[in-house]
């Protein structure tokens, strides 16, 4: 129905209207110099050991700092905390020289030895922190001095810089922790960060203030402290179109939460604007148990990939909002094996079908194909919700056409985790974020990680020896060969069909200045010092 | 005497023959559009695998083309297509028969099951007060919720929304029975019945039974109308038909999204919806017009 161009603004005004009424009136209110934001979903905690969640990474980059930074290219290891670091040439020592002049929210010098306790909590099996195995194989981790910090490795760790540089690594205050106990991250958070924790109400908003002592900002940041506005208040509005009605009617200054429809009205909108990377660290891809029959067969699996048009789901479904992706990290990540770009399978129904064929799949009368009385029929697990019903509906609409019948059975997120750390299904949809190829090598790959996160039940000998080659290496070139070893095997045997890879957009007011997007984890504001108001 | 017969013969035969039900239903205008619209939308859902113009789960490039009648629109997809390329038309008549499989089936099974209960609780006091009171709980769970227990336990599906509708269904249909088939215990005929030794199957089926069936039934025609709206909200909910399986309430949850862009995705759906609902609820208070001597017009 297309309405006239009047017609179309007033109705569009009218729904506005009528969703910005629907959000909780404390959002009209709120301190000058303050700038709201909307989201999706909130974090169970704000524990940087024990929240994962993008929901909870986004406030942690916040209310804390970590040793080094992650430049913008997502390939960079720029200072933080620690202005400087050497690396002892067996790979497995790490010292960092720590800044003298940062203190936490209440006042309190950090020092040394809160690093140390920050990291032997991480790994601490008490902690029962499910990112553990991001701090590498540490064996110990001491304070020489106050501004001194040695990190000792049992054997050298590759990724290290890069998952320092996350908010798992977030340096915290004993003290706090003790003092919380079990609230700490719930009821309140003493950390470094440009800002500091007033309020959270589950489910509802975090209010930060500005920290106004913070003058240690990565030097990734224009504004290296303190930020510019004075309160960020988080709030969570689940329903896509009202957060997109509350960036429309000015009630909420700037979100990443903004469905791909509403992407055009808000650069057609002159009061708001979009901010964009070219970098996309967020991959959507369907994952295939490699132990189930039919697709136990790599041909069978190969043409599936062959089958699927990513170029048709970022163009038609993501508004071409999104990068297709046949590769299963960017080809942007660092340790991405540039010389396996002309081998990715790329969208080929005529050769999927003849693969199928060679396989021995026979098509039936029903369009499905079927061998030895079996019809090729995967069961596929994913997400409730408009993003995955979309995905897996398209991906099943393609796979029809080279008659395979994927059966689809979405769960709630609740129900979800669950179901996808079992062995039912053949399929499953997954979407993760990454800051460097080999983490989700890492991830995804090794043995140990089955039946979670490596649905695929892929175990193979020869993936793990590469990964700790490339993992345990001192020299660019050992690491960079090891992960391209495992790039091609896993690539070869056409264990996920890649969808696209998400890049970060936030819609933002014209009233707050231009800033560059951080793709790390996913938070596209990550320190919110640049945040501030042009007029 | 053969003249007081005489005398009395033609007052009786004068009198105008009662006309069947289906004829009065059919003088009621209203009643008569409405059903002649569910039977066709019945008549479509049913043929649809022949009468659908596309293959209802082929994606196309062809995303979200409008309706024929806006300028965008062509004749070979007349209803558009959705987000993914599909016919919508298809799909709506594919979606139609999902939805009234699970209108009917839950009315159906629902309703057999609490028709039993009520006849049981009417005819056996001493089973009246415990049936009454499980009945009273089952009516204390909203179906939403059972269809979101349900769903997390068999998963989610066309089967699992049968099962929270019929079980939502019971109570209702049992406590509605019940009330009929009381006002019929009281009658004479039932003492009669008991008296000359029927055995309680013949008098449960035959004296009682039969009486009180028709006003369950329309009270059945409403059921029915609402089992399809809950339906619909349960698979807005993700909880009911599994893609690519079209059903209305799924389809105009897909539709969301694309409603400023697209609004004939989630539109369409909804307005089948509400025409189904409409029909099956004027059928219903047709009906009951009809069977309520009340309101019944001579």
């Amino acid at each position: 129905m297309t309405l006239l161009p009047k017609t179309k603004t007033l109705a569009l005004s009218a729904i506005f209207s009528a969703a910005a009424a629907l959000l909780p009136a404390p959002l009209l209110a709120q301190a000058p110099n303050s700038v709201t934001i909307v989201r999706e979903v909130d974090s169970d905690r704000y524990d940087p050991h024990r929240s994962t969640a993008r929901a909870g990474t986004e406030i942690l980059f916040m209310l804390g700092d970590t040793l080094v930074s992650l430049d913008f290219d997502m390939n960079t290891i720029k200072p933080g905390l620690a202005t400087s670091w050497t690396v002892s040439p067996d790979g497995k020592t790490y010292t960092f020289k720590l800044r003298n002049d940062v203190t936490f929210c209440d006042g309190k010098k950090m020092t040394a030895a809160d690093v140390v306790y920050s990291i032997k909590r991480w790994i601490d099996p008490a902690t029962r922190s499910p990112v553990v195995w991001r701090a590498g194989p540490v064996d110990d981790v001491v304070a020489i001095d106050d501004t001194t910090v040695e990190y000792r490795l049992k054997a050298p760790y590759s990724e290290l810089l890069y998952q320092l540089a996350q908010s798992f690594g977030i340096i915290i205050d004993k003290a706090n922790v003790e003092a919380l106990g079990a609230d700490f991250g719930v009821k309140g958070f003493n950390g470094t960060g440009p800002f500091c924790w007033v309020d959270w109400r589950p489910r509802n908003d975090m209010r930060l203030k500005r920290n106004a002592a913070y003058k240690w900002g990565p030097p990734i940041s224009e504004n290296t402290g303190p930020a510019h506005v004075e309160e960020v208040i988080w709030r969570v509005v689940p329903e896509e179109t009202t957060r997109l009605a509350a960036v429309m009617t000015g009630q909420s200054q700037i979100t990443q939460y903004i469905p791909y429809s509403g992407l055009a009205q808000i650069r057609a909108n002159r009061n708001l604007r979009v901010l964009e990377t070219k970098e996309a660290f967020w991959t959507y891809f369907i994952g295939f148990k490699i132990d189930k029959a039919g697709i136990d067969d790599p041909l069978v699996r190969r043409a599936m990939v062959m089958a699927v048009d990513q170029e048709s789901i970022s163009k038609d479904i993501n508004y071409g909002e999104t990068q297709p992706a046949y590769s299963y990290v960017s080809q942007l990540a660092r340790d991405w094996d540039k010389s396996y770009d002309g081998k990715l399978l790329k969208t080929n129904v005529a050769e999927a079908n003849k693969l199928l064929d060679q396989a021995g799949w026979v098509r039936g009368a029903d369009g499905f194909r079927t061998k030895n009385g079996q019809k090729l029929s995967p069961l596929a697990y994913g997400f409730a919700g408009s993003t995955w019903q979309k995905l897996m509906e398209s991906v099943q609409g393609d796979l029809r056409k080279v008659g395979v019948d994927m059966r689809v059975q979405m769960f709630d997120a609740t129900v979800a985790w669950g179901k996808l750390a079992t062995q039912e299904f053949d399929m499953f949809g997954m979407s993760f974020p990454y800051v460097t190829a080999g983490e989700a090598l890492n991830l995804y790959f090794r043995s140990q990680n089955v039946p979670t996160p490596n649905r695929m039940n892929w175990k193979n000998p020869d993936t793990d020896a590469a990964l700790v080659r490339a993992s345990t290496a001192i020299d660019d070139a050992t690491r960079s060969s090891g992960f391209a070893a495992v790039i091609q095997q896993v690539h070869d045997a056409a264990v996920w069909i890649p969808l696209y890879h998400e890049p970060m957009k936030i819609a933002q007011s014209v009233r707050l200045a231009p800033f560059k997007a951080h793709n790390i984890y996913g938070s596209g504001l990550y320190k919110g010092l640049d945040l501030k108001y042009a007029r | 005497m053969s003249e007081a017969v005489g005398a009395a013969l033609p007052l009786h035969t004068a009198r105008k023959p009662r006309p069947g039900m289906l004829v009065r239903l059919m003088r009621d205008r209203v009643a008569l559009a409405a059903g002649i619209v569910l039977l066709l939308i019945i008549l479509a859902a049913l043929l649809s695998p022949w009468i659908a113009p596309h293959d209802p789960y082929l994606t196309t490039r062809r995303r979200m083309l409008p309706p024929v009648w806006e300028a965008r629109g062509t004749w070979t997809y007349v209803l558009g297509t959705d987000s993914l390329g599909r016919c919508m038309l298809s799909r709506l008549l594919y979606g139609t028969r999902s939805t009234l499989l699970v209108g009917i089936t839950a009315t159906a099974i629902g309703g057999a099951i609490g028709m039993f209960i009520g006849f049981l609780s009417a005819f056996y006091s001493r089973l009246d007060g415990i049936l009454m009171r499980i009945n009273d709980v089952l009516l204390s769970i909203p179906a939403i919720l059972l269809g979101l227990a349900l769903a997390a336990v068999i998963g989610s599906g066309l089967y699992a929304i049968i099962v929270a509708l019929v079980i939502a269904t019971i109570p209702t249909v049992a406590r509605v029975t019940r009330s009929a088939a009381l006002v019929v215990m009281a009658q004479d005929y039932m003492e009669a019945g008991r008296s000359i030794g029927l055995p309680d199957h013949t008098l449960m089926w035959r004296y009682l039974a039969l009486n009180c069936i028709s006003s369950v039934f329309v009270y059945l025609t409403l059921r029915f109308a609402q089992s399809i709206l809950l339906g619909a909200v349960l698979s807005f909910l993700g909880l009911g038909a599994q893609p690519p399986t079209a059903e209305l309430g799924m389809m105009a949850s897909s539709g969301r999204n694309e409603l400023f862009i697209a609004p004939h995705i989630a539109t369409i759906p909804s307005l089948a919806i509400v025409v189904i609902v409409l029909c099956a609820n004027v059928l219903g208070d047709a009906l009951r017009d009809l069977l309520d001597p009340r309101l019944r017009k001579l």
